[in-house]
């Protein structure tokens, strides 16, 4: 691994094993501010990639842009927010540029996604097996029978007791780790490369999320998947490498326990504060003094300086994601190793 | 979560079960309860309708009066009072009133001595076509127009045709009539535009109707078309590669149509009872319209007759929505514990 590297997209990708599947290149999403001088960059330049087999943990703040990076994958930004630079790779075909109907392909079949809301996140009104059957059709040349038999194994794969019988039956009859249950079927249904699970397990409670978890550690374990997280004892739980977020760009990034045991940036710092030995016994990030720039701010120069014990007069620059010693982290004052130890 | 570290047992069986023990209620069976409901309680407002309307209609005038004309003397009104059982007690009149209204006699017309529910249900077919027809029409505009309308609320094509809706809505059942008179049947002579004299001379009518009424469901549609397009569940749906389309109808007009129901529902209940100015405007030989001449000319064997058909229509529509209601949204057949 090289000390410093030059360009933040080469930089990322640290040397590890599998095959690149997804490379994300200085992604932007911006909302428009009727009125304001500069519209919001939601993610402001965010570089990563996702090899395969991975488990690749997003955390941040709420706010921090972690959702819009993972819809920007799709290409699901909610109007009228939109990517407006960078590029998205799925292995060697550009993705963030295709024609919406090349993109529909992609959606569901090659990047899955489950979301946070199990409980608003079905048709009510529809067959379970019905909106199972409408992706697998729209992805699979199977026939209709043929779809029903998979949207049965893929509720049966999820756990779902007497999956036959839900196919027919609708999303309230169920409860909620149920329907996440659902909702992970549905994201799986066409095999897709990728993963994104958005705080899958938030909306539900400890007991139920514990099960969740181990259905996602089970059947993805092989899986390359994102997992976006607010809870750090989740992310170690399952994740291999991690990538902190705040004010839509990754701060740092490394192994997970490079960055649990040993936190470059003061952010990441301040996630893990009340967690100093890594207990995932505490499972919520505790609260860092101050709030993370808004949609008014015009933020120039590092964006957590105002929030940050460590912070200079350097920091009104903002800090490119380079390498300090062997981690990459977006700071001027990196909590370095060496000088932890002084 | 606890000690998910020290969880190492593989993935472990849900414990989680279904949320309420209660059985789905097969929809075949939750309708024969629901119409039974219904029928009960139509035939306890057709009691309550007919008394209050035979109390009504012998306070407001004498309808002994009525049948002598102007030129009759007491003479005359005594021998029509005996002959039509006036001169009994109030009390007694009643009694006998029910007696024949559980057999559904309704006596005759005191117009033109015809069978007063024979008369009503020769109107019926006039009435129906018409009903039918602007029903149909109603919807067949406004549900893909209130989708297309709710869709993208922001474009500014649609925002111009939601303005023309919006000012639509607020025109009266009669402007729109009398207009297409004066444009079809008066300057263009395209039109006829009294009767019922074939195919050409429902046009207007029926149009009359729909105009009236389809505003009010495209705004409903479209506002929850709008409103959907914003749930989660379309958001996961688009994840999967779900087009705009897929989207629209398949994801989120049946939603939408919930909230349309009652309306709809509502509106078929007017039409059948209350499209009595459409009917009057179009001389449109109806119900509506026989109504409205019986009650005139103070013929309360026509009016009694024609208001409990009315009732049984307009019990029968709501009864309906009620019914679509339990075939469109599946959260209510699940009986409540
Ligand atoms: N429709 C919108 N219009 C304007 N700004 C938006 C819109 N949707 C999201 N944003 C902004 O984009 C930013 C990033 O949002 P995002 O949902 O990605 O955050 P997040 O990290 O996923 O947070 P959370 O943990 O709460 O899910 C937020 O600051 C939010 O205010
Ligand atoms: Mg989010």
């Amino acid at each position: 691994m090289s000390v410093v590297t030059e360009g933040t997209a080469d930089a990322a990708r640290t040397a590890a094993s599998g095959e690149t599947i997804l490379s994300v290149n200085d992604l932007v999403v911006e909302f428009p501010r009727p009125g304001q001088p500069t519209d919001f960059r939601a993610v402001n330049g965010v570089s990563f990639d996702l090899r395969q087999g991975e488990t690749l943990g997003l955390v941040g703040e709420s706010g921090s842009g972690k959702s819009m990076t993972a819809l920007s994958l799709l290409g699901i930004v909610p109007a009228p927010g939109k990517i407006i630079e960078g590029s998205i790779n799925l292995r060697d075909r550009r993705i963030d540029n295709l024609p919406v109907n090349e993109l529909r392909k992609v959606r569901g079949n090659d990047i899955g996604m489950v979301f946070q809301d199990p409980m608003t996140g079905l048709n009510p009104v529809r067959s379970i097996g019905s909106q199972l059957t409408e992706s697998v059709l729209r992805h699979q040349d199977v026939s209709k029978q043929e779809a029903i038999e998979l949207a049965f194994h893929a509720l049966d794969d999820v756990g779902i007791p007497s999956a036959r019988e839900r196919l027919e039956g609708f999303p309230h009859e169920l409860s909620g780790g149920l329907r996440q249950r659902v909702m992970i079927a549905l994201a799986l249904i066409n095999h897709p490369e990728v993963i994104i699970a958005d705080e899958a397990t938030t909306a539900l409670d400890a007991t139920i999320q514990a099960q969740i978890l181990d259905l996602l550690r089970e059947r993805l374990s092989s899986a390359t998947m994102i997992l976006i997280t607010h809870d750090m004892g989740v992310a170690a739980e399952i994740c291999d490498r991690i990538m902190v977020m705040y004010a839509g760009r990754i701060v740092e990034t490394g192994t997970i326990e490079e960055v649990l045991t040993s936190p470059r940036h003061p952010y990441t710092v301040g996630l893990l504060s009340a967690v100093p030995k890594f207990d995932i016994r505490r499972p919520k990030l505790v609260p860092i003094p101050g709030i993370p720039p808004t949609a008014e701010d015009i933020v120039r120069g590092c964006p957590f300086a105002p929030r940050c014990r460590f912070a200079e007069t350097d920091c009104d620059q903002r800090p490119p994601l380079e390498y300090a010693e062997d981690r990459l982290v977006a700071c001027w004052h990196p909590r370095l190793a060496s000088e932890r130890k002084k | 979560m606890t000690d998910i570290a020290d969880n190492n047992k593989p993935a472990s069986q849900p414990i989680e079960t279904e949320k309420n023990d209660a059985e789905t209620i097969p929809v075949a069976k939750q309708t024969a309860q629901t119409l039974t409901k219904r029928i009960l309680e139509l035939l306890f407002l057709l009691m309550f309708i007919s008394t209050l309307l035979f109390f009504l209609l012998r306070l407001t005038g004498d309808p002994a009066a009525v049948l002598a004309g102007e030129t009759g003397d007491q003479e005359q009104l005594e021998l029509i009072r005996k002959q039509y059982g006036l001169d009994k007690p109030l009390i007694v009149q009643y009694g006998v009133f029910l007696y024949k209204l559980v057999q559904l006699d309704f006596g005759s017309s005191l117009a033109n001595a015809q069978d007063a529910l024979g008369l009503v249900f020769e109107r019926l077919p006039t009435s129906f076509t018409l009903v039918i027809i602007a029903f149909t029409a109603n919807l067949i505009i406004s549900i893909p127009l209130g989708a297309w309308l709710g869709s993208r609320p922001d474009r500014t094509g649609r925002k111009l045709a939601a303005t023309a809706v919006f000012v639509a809505q607020g025109i009266p059942g009669y402007i729109t009539g009398l207009l297409l008179i004066q444009l079809f049947s008066v300057e263009l002579g395209w039109l006829p535009s009294i009767g019922n004299q074939g195919i050409l001379s429902w046009i207007m009518p029926a149009t009359t109707l729909a105009a009236f009424q389809a505003p009010q469901v495209v705004r409903v549609i479209s506002a929850n078309v709008a409103e959907a397009m914003r749930e989660d569940y379309i958001r996961t749906a688009r994840a999967n590669g779900a087009g705009f389309n897929t989207l629209l109808w398949r994801h989120a007009l049946k939603n939408a149509m919930l909230g349309a129901t009652a309306l709809i529902g509502a509106q078929v209940s007017f039409l059948v009872g209350g499209s009595i100015i459409t009917e009057v405007i179009f001389a449109w030989p109806g119900l509506g319209r026989l109504l409205v001449t019986s009650v005139q000319t103070l013929d309360f064997p026509v009016v009694q007759a024609a208001v409990f058909m009315i009732a049984i229509f307009v019990y029968f529509a709501i009864t309906l929505t009620d019914i679509v209601f339990l075939f469109i949204d599946p959260r209510l057949r699940r009986q409540r514990a």
